[in-house]
């Protein structure tokens, strides 16, 4: 459920880029903020190791427009994908509106893939949230490398049916604005107050 | 339980703001637990609230999860000491934080001591509740028709 702040007339979606590490959640974040109007966009945060991966999250927030008086807003972030970082990806996910799976398309990283969705439905289990039900796409990034997973691999070995898919090349910006697009038309389509 | 003051967010402004009068602090933020500012009062010109209460939630469902691995339920208080401007976070209904930016650390007492009763005002006022009337009115099929084109053209491929 969205939150929303009667007193300043808000209303905020969380939107959350989750995935193993190194298959570029952070990235696609960077590329959607560079390119937004500023008027968009508020700075973005990144708490991260000095080897740039992420430590705790990326966010920044994201201004759609007015609609009926009320500002509507996405809360853009990011988890950490390394395995190690397990409790700080559960407290981001903590009341998500929508999430992007951002699958590493390469094939010797399928384990992780299938490894950090089923962290992914655990997580969203920990918070009541059936995963089936709840705002899901999935991008299979890196589109660009050789030797890459078919699409329809993850949904195969997931159970995944008639969730959203999307490639991209994130470090090109290749599919990102497409995939937040569909991402948030889920979230929209799917709230109910 | 005051309903009408669920519903009507006068009264948390009301509250922040004596509090900043009454301990001398620069600035109250209420955030939630999700991170979002829910109500400001002082100053707030040097701050960018939103990055701030992204920030502090964060930093508040770590410290959440490090009592937990200690065997308590929460830390109900947060405190940074800076050089010059130091940091009070109380936590409200186990579900929103309230921070406090002062100056004068000789002033601390002061401020543990009116945040704790501004915290007890704002326990007992606020309702997670929603204002039914003004949240039907948001997902109304036309409501959600006006996002999805905001959606379409703020997110066209380049
Ligand atoms: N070839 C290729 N490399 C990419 C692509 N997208 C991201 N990368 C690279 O993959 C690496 C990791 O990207 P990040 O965006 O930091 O990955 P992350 O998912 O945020 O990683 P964690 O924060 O550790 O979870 C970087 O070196 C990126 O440049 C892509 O589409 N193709
Ligand atoms: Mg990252």
């Amino acid at each position: 459920m969205p939150h929303i702040n009667y007193e300043s007339k808000e209303l905020a979606f969380k939107m959350v880029y989750y995935g193993p590490g190194l298959s570029g959640k952070t990235t696609n974040l960077v590329y959607i903020h560079k390119a937004l109007e500023a008027g968009r966009r508020g700075d973005i945060i990144t708490l991260d190791t000095e080897e740039e991966r992420t430590l705790f999250f990326d966010f920044f927030p994201l201004d759609l427009g007015r609609i009926g008086g009320y500002n509507i807003r996405l809360h853009m972030y990011t988890v950490p994908g390394q395995v190690y970082y397990e409790a700080s990806r559960r407290l981001i996910l903590d009341g998500a509106d929508g999430i992007v799976f951002v699958a590493d398309s390469q094939q010797d990283r399928l384990n992780e893939n299938v490894n950090s969705f089923r962290m992914l439905q655990e997580n969203l289990g920990d918070y009541g949230v059936n995963w089936k039900e709840f705002p899901l796409v999935l991008q299979y990034n890196k589109r660009d490398l050789a030797d890459i997973l078919p699409l329809g691999t993850l949904e195969g070995q997931l159970g995944l049916n008639g969730i959203p898919v999307l490639e991209a090349v994130a470090i090109a910006g290749t599919g990102v604005m497409e995939t937040i697009r569909v991402a948030s038309r889920e979230v929209i389509e799917r709230f109910q107050m | 339980m005051n309903e009408d003051a669920a519903q009507n967010p006068g009264p948390v402004t009301h509250i922040l703001s004596s509090l900043i009068e009454r301990s001398g602090a620069l600035t109250a933020l209420l955030v939630s637990k999700e991170g979002m500012v829910i109500t400001e009062a002082g100053d707030t010109s040097y701050l960018n609230t939103t990055a701030m209460a992204a920030l502090v939630a964060g930093m508040f469902s770590a410290t959440r999860e490090v009592a937990r691995i200690v065997g308590e339920k929460h830390f109900s208080i947060l405190l940074q000491q800076g050089e010059s401007r130091h940091i009070h976070i109380s936590l409200i209904h186990d579900s929103k934080m309230m921070v406090l930016i002062f100056e004068d650390h000789q002033r601390i007492g002061l401020v543990r001591y009116e945040a704790r009763r501004a915290g007890e005002e704002l326990n007992s006022i606020l309702m997670p509740t929603l204002k039914p009337s003004e949240a039907e009115q948001i997902s109304t099929p036309q409501f959600k028709e006006y996002a999805l084109n905001l959606i379409d053209r703020i997110f066209q491929a380049k």
